[in-house]
């Protein structure tokens, strides 16, 4: 009745019941986030139409950190209990965390080139913070990519997953005595926005953080069936 | 250490083999192998006098351009042949079956990362102040007292260079590719030393207002700690079984 395999069968379909039902409210918040972005908020003064950007941009970029967070606490997790679980959402993070960090990287020149007169302005802190975030990541899945499947994989992406996850406070301020350029909209004083423009964020940062964690989920439910899959073939 | 009657080599108890006898053993052992092999530190420096002398062809020697790149190409002479250490560090161990031998012995896996990661130190120090020395030569700068300055910053990012290859290192050293997989895992991870350490010596070599000199030598500290911390508590997790 609860054998391992049981338990897995019903775990999986819970990730995917989550993915499922989180997908009406996210075709919701992408339509009234695209709404917000497009129509809603008012174009900026200075910068123009590519400031709206942002939205996107902004949301995207968050979510990058909260995935690397979760390969971090997947990786402490798994050390520490040894269930394989925590090893699939360290995995799925990864996958989505370099997913948004590329479209960090790639919605941000878009706006830089008109608004900075470069691609990349090397040396803001933001910047490179992100850049490095990204190659530690991608060196992650290369890792992962050349183990053979078992617990000495797990327990190395593990390792990585945390020693990646500290460099991050350290290029933040090894950079940070650069001067920066990359504006600062959300200081501890508030926000620098129109109240529409606050709007139209807050529903894309919604939308996105909804998206990352759906995609998560099904990563995992696929990562769970496989194992399922491979302990039926084997046994 | 574990508990145990274990008996170090040359009769003595493991009463005496307190953990930092242990890591002395340790790093004994690797430069021994290390000064009696010869070929590694040789092909090392070696390496490192190629890449300087290259660069020396890429850029007008000379010019202000290439004295304004030079701190540069000193970093990447000392990174490259490093690598080259690291890969070696858990070659010689995994060839014989040494590192199952200091795995099955009830030292501490904590000494057993000090001890490669002292070692490896070490090595990387000594290569890298050759090279520094040929890099001064080559590259026409005259020796003063501020080159002190950059001989600490060497000293530093070799030990968190070490911390972070050591670790991983021994995680690559069951891998087929581990040649080219060590290098992808290790430079994003050090990026952060590479950088104070390249505008610190950018400072001293053009003579320049000192400005950011002690922000680069608390960032590499504040690395150093933390790796090392994070190797001596995660290297159980790499080498086990």
């Amino acid at each position: 009745m609860s054998s391992p395999i049981n338990t897995s069968w019903r775990v999986a379909r819970l990730y995917l019941r989550i993915a499922d039902w989180s997908l009406i409210p996210l075709y919701f918040l992408m339509v009234v986030a695209l709404y917000g972005a497009f129509l809603y908020a008012p174009t900026e003064r200075e910068m123009g139409d590519v400031q709206r950007i942002f939205y996107f941009h902004v949301g995207v970029a968050w979510n990058c950190f909260l995935a690397f967070f979760g390969v971090f606490l997947g990786g402490v997790a798994y050390l520490i209990t040894r269930k394989r679980s925590w090893d699939h959402l360290a995995a799925s993070c990864v996958e989505v965390g370099v997913v948004f960090t590329t479209m960090v990287l790639t919605t941000g020149p878009i706006w830089a080139k008109p608004i900075w007169n470069t691609w990349w302005p090397w040396g803001d802190p933001r910047i490179m913070t992100t850049m490095v975030l990204w190659l530690i990541y991608v060196a992650y899945l290369m890792l992962r990519s050349s183990l053979p499947e078992g617990e000495t994989k797990y327990k190395y992406c593990a390792v990585f997953g945390i020693i990646g996850f500290l460099d991050v406070p350290i290029v933040w301020f090894s950079i940070r005595w650069w001067r920066t350029i990359h504006p600062v909209v959300i200081t501890s004083s508030g926000a620098e926005l129109e109240p529409e423009m606050i709007h139209a964020l807050f529903v894309s940062v919604i939308a996105m953080t909804v998206l990352c964690v759906t995609l998560v989920m099904l990563r995992m439910a696929m990562r769970l069936n496989s194992s399922m899959a491979e302990e039926l073939t084997h046994s | 250490m574990g508990p145990g009657t274990w008996n170090a080599p040359g009769g003595r108890s493991d009463k005496n083999m307190n953990p930092i006898a242990l890591t002395w053993v340790l790093v004994g052992k690797d430069l021994k192998i290390e000064y009696r092999s010869r070929q590694a530190y040789l092909t090392t420096v070696f390496f490192a006098i190629l890449i300087l002398v290259i660069f020396n062809f890429a850029f007008d020697p000379g010019s202000p351009a290439t004295r304004e790149a030079a701190s540069g190409i000193l970093w990447v002479a000392l990174l490259f042949p490093g690598i080259i250490r690291l890969n070696r560090s858990f070659q010689v161990e995994m060839e014989e079956g040494t590192l199952y031998g200091l795995i099955l012995s009830p030292a501490d896996r904590g000494v057993l990362f000090l001890g490669k990661l002292l070692a490896n130190w070490l090595f990387l120090m000594v290569v890298d102040l050759l090279v520094f020395l040929a890099f001064v030569i080559v590259y026409n700068f005259s020796f003063s007292t501020q080159l002190l300055w950059i001989v600490l910053l060497i000293v530093l990012s070799a030990l968190g260079f070490s911390a972070v290859g050591t670790l991983l290192g021994a995680m690559v050293s069951t891998i087929r590719t581990r040649e080219v997989l060590l290098p992808v895992l290790l430079f994003p991870i050090i990026l952060p030393i590479i950088l104070p350490a390249v505008s610190g010596t950018q400072e001293i070599l053009l003579a320049q207002e000192i400005q950011s000199l002690n922000r680069s030598v608390e960032l590499l500290v504040a690395f150093d700690l933390i790796y090392l911390a994070a190797g001596y508590l995660l290297f159980d997790y790499v080498v086990a079984d």
